[in-house]
């Protein structure tokens, strides 16, 4: 089963996707609070739920308002479940629990319509409400159909009485002298006892048939809490572009694939985000390149997308093709950890062994950003080589990043950031000649941070190399650099 | 007189009734108030709780709460087995109070009602709002003792002010700690408010003449400035009248030195009433109070033992 740690889902951008999510009722509240993942015995559903999602995406701006129509619905939609949870147990359920019973059929019956018409455009398989008509006319036999729950005094013959004669004291005390006052006052409060005693004997009947309605209120509940999300995974991919992936066996592919949170991130700075790409296979997938930030997305934006997926959500790609996992497990960069006294390494190494544990439970997705990134390069080259080796043969894709030597060719696919390959250096130190800017920014500016894919044996990145040539390091020191690299 | 008061008090469309201290009277004043509605539709809540049958603290029997027919209730959901009203539950607000949700409920008997209404200012105005949506005329808030009373400019137009006997045993001392309290209250509403600013309140003065207090306004803010000579001729503004923390001798002295305090909320106080009884066993002489109290105050005075019964 995939469960994914909060600080985790906040590293890689899930959180994020969450809280943009406007899921109106409690019952959609919690089902983003407790997102569920489908697990592989669970294709057909997921499937289903990608359906929904996609042919709700593709109403949504046709059908714009009347999903704000739907959603104002669900806004007023309240937790029932307890008072139910009452009535089953055989409790007599005051007026105000069956105000709120009456105000959620209310809402139900509001809703049907409106779902109606969603359902002729987009054809929404599995969520489907009951008729509350039945109930209702239990809590308002009268059929008024107004807000407020009141006992009417129709109820029962006795009540109508009763109430009656409530009335004809009230008018009698108003008018009589003072000194007549206390004995009429007695009088009502006996009253007023009888009113309470059959209000009761009333409401226990109400109870009493509303019982085999208990079922359909609580499915009814859950309906609509599916809806709910829906229609936010709908509105979610129009707002970045989801599409709908195809499940694979065992191949993932990802083209174009964007992170939300770090699109929002960079159009606020006035910047884009690089779409990335990346195909990956049972056994080691190894990302490759400077240390500038551009590793890590990718693979946090895999795992945030094939999260997305497996949650029913469209991914957000140009196109997608996702295996069914049946653990996701990750390991980045972990301040907590170290905080709790054990080093960086060697927590590094437990948190490692946990998650191999993990993966051997069945296919996989395994993600491991700069392991032993602690150690001396030599060491942790050595490591980072061997962890390769073995996870070629473990029944999972596992994508590591790494900026140690002599990985890659161990690892069956190899990806490279593109950074400054295809660059000149000459045209970036004219740009800085020219404008009087922070030559880092302009560098940034030019950095491809999307990926390529290498074959073969691949060339040792020369961007550090580059960046000294476009930062004028001293031409001395400069050429010795290249001495080294061509010795 | 009577209806002069009633037709001042009918003009706000939300009413705080507070009081001086417990047995002022306040509960009188209500029913009063609500006996006159003569159909008009009252939304009807407290501030916190309120309405015991006996007082918890003197043990001294006190008038329920009696509305007519018609009339909308805020109150916490407990509260309502305590209410013999034949009700139709209207609305959950969702404002959480240890007796449980406020709910608001339509009487549709008249009877006894127990309230307990939410007890921070925003929820009070939620609910007000909530009364006139449902098609109330007026929003009746029981409202709180003492100095907690200055804060209810929030959420009422108007005031009615409630001492009595029980407050203390000298009559002057009633009478004074009351105006004083009248007077906080009815500070002038600013017509401008000054602008804010970091600096010190002294330095402030002198460059604008005026300042806005963005805080409470207190004896150790204000005696070093009168010493030094700044505080004179200058207009302090205070948010609310529940940020006046001045002792009487300050004000006074404020006033001596042309100084004109004045407040962003102000609520109008309709009129003082008296209670000659006390609930510890005293009593004033009714006729002698009810002059000095007017004597003390801008207002209408009136006695509830008499006026209203």
């Amino acid at each position: 089963m995939i469960s994914i740690r909060f600080d985790d889902q906040v590293k890689i951008g899930l959180k994020y996707v969450l809280d943009s999510l406007h899921v109106c009722s409690p019952f959609g509240q919690e089902r983003v609070r407790k997102l569920r993942f489908y697990a592989p015995n669970e294709r057909n559903e997921l499937e289903i739920e990608l359906g929904n999602t996609e042919r709700a995406a593709a109403e949504a701006d046709r059908l714009r308002a009347l999903y704000e129509q739907i959603m104002l619905v669900l806004c007023q939609l309240k937790d029932i479940r307890g008072s139910l949870g009452r009535l089953s147990e055989g409790a007599v359920l005051d007026h105000v629990e069956l105000f709120e019973l009456k105000g959620f059929l209310l809402r139900i019956a509001d809703l049907l319509p409106l779902y109606a018409r969603m359902n002729e455009a987009v054809r929404v398989e599995g969520i489907a409400f009951f008729d509350p008509t039945d109930a209702l006319d239990v809590l308002d036999p009268e059929r008024t159909r107004s807000r407020g729950f009141y006992i009417p005094d129709g109820a029962s013959e006795t009540l109508k009485a009763i109430r009656a004669e409530k009335k004809r004291l009230e008018a009698r005390l108003y008018a009589a002298p003072d000194a007549e006052k206390d004995a009429i006052k007695a009088e009502r409060t006996r009253v007023c006892a009888e009113e309470e005693t059959e209000e009761r004997a009333i409401r226990k009947a109400m109870c009493s048939r509303l019982l085999p309605h208990v079922y359909e209120m609580l499915s009814d509940a859950d309906a609509a809490g599916r809806l709910d999300l829906l229609i936010q995974k709908a509105l979610f991919a129009k707002a970045y572009g989801g599409v709908r992936p195809r499940i694979t066996e065992s191949e993932l592919t990802l083209v174009d694939m964007v992170n939300p949170e770090l699109v929002d991130l960079l159009k606020a700075k006035g910047r884009a985000f690089v779409p990335v790409s990346i195909t990956a296979d049972r056994g080691a997938t190894v990302i490759t390149g400077a240390n500038m930030g551009g590793k890590s997305v990718a693979m946090k934006t895999v795992a945030l997308n094939a999260l997305l997926m497996h949650a029913g959500f469209l991914v957000c790609a140009g196109s997608a093709a996702i295996p069914m996992f049946g653990s996701v497990r990750m390991l980045f960069d972990d301040a907590q950890s170290m905080q709790s006294g054990l080093s960086g390494f060697g927590s590094e190494i437990v948190r490692f062994n946990e998650a191999l544990a993990d993966v051997g439970q069945g296919y996989s997705l395994f993600l491991i950003d700069e392991l032993a990134r602690g150690t001396n390069p030599d060491e942790g080259a050595a490591i980072v080589q061997a962890v390769t080796r073995y996870l070629n043969g473990v029944n999972a894709i596992s994508i590591l990043a790494t900026h140690y030597d002599g990985v890659a060719e161990h690892a069956r696919f190899h990806y490279q950031i593109i950074g400054l390959k295809d660059i000149d250096p000459t045209a970036i130190r004219a740009e800085l000649a020219a404008a009087n800017e922070d030559g880092v920014a302009v560098i940034a500016r030019h950095m491809n941070y999307g990926l390529y894919r290498v074959e073969g044996k691949a060339d040792c990145p020369r961007d550090a190399l580059n960046i000294c040539r476009m930062l004028s390091l001293r031409p001395e020191i400069l050429a010795r650099i290249e001495e080294a690299y061509n010795p | 007189m009577r209806t002069a008061l009633l037709n001042s008090i009918g003009g706000v469309k939300t009413l705080s009734i507070v009081g001086m201290c417990k047995n002022a009277g306040k509960t009188t004043v209500l029913n009063w108030l609500l006996g006159q509605s003569h159909g008009r539709v009252l939304g009807l809540t407290s501030i916190g709780r309120d309405g015991e049958s006996t007082d918890v603290v003197t043990g001294t029997e006190k008038p329920g709460i009696y509305v007519p027919e018609g009339t909308l209730i805020a109150t916490a959901k407990d509260m309502l087995a305590l209410s013999d009203v034949t009700q139709e539950i209207v609305y959950t607000t969702g404002i959480p109070t240890p007796l449980g949700e406020v709910v608001l409920v339509r009487a549709r008997s008249a009877g006894n009602v127990q309230l307990a209404g939410p007890s921070i200012t925003s929820q009070l105005k939620t609910v007000s709002d909530l009364f006139f949506s449902l098609g109330a005329k007026q929003a009746i808030i029981d409202g709180a003792l003492g100095r907690k009373s200055l804060g209810a400019r929030a959420v009422a137009e108007g005031v009615i002010l409630c001492t009595g006997a029980s407050y203390d045993m000298r009559m002057e001392k009633v009478v004074s700690d009351t105006a004083d309290i009248f007077r906080i209250m009815s500070l002038k509403k600013a017509e401008t408010v000054p602008a804010e600013s970091e600096k010190p309140l002294g330095d402030v003065l002198k460059e604008h003449g005026e300042a806005l207090i963005p805080g409470a306004l207190t004896d150790a803010a204000v005696v070093p400035l009168l010493k030094s000579g700044v505080m004179r001729n200058v207009r302090l503004v205070v948010r609310d009248p529940s940020k006046v923390l001045l002792s009487p001798d300050t004000l006074e002295k404020l006033a001596i030195r042309n100084v004109a305090l004045e407040t962003v909320e102000a609520a109008k106080v309709l009129c003082v009433t008296v209670n000659p009884v006390s609930a510890y066993g005293w009593r004033f002489d009714a006729d002698a109070f009810l002059k000095a109290m007017s004597a003390a105050v801008d207002a209408p005075v009136i006695n509830v033992k008499e006026a209203l019964l």
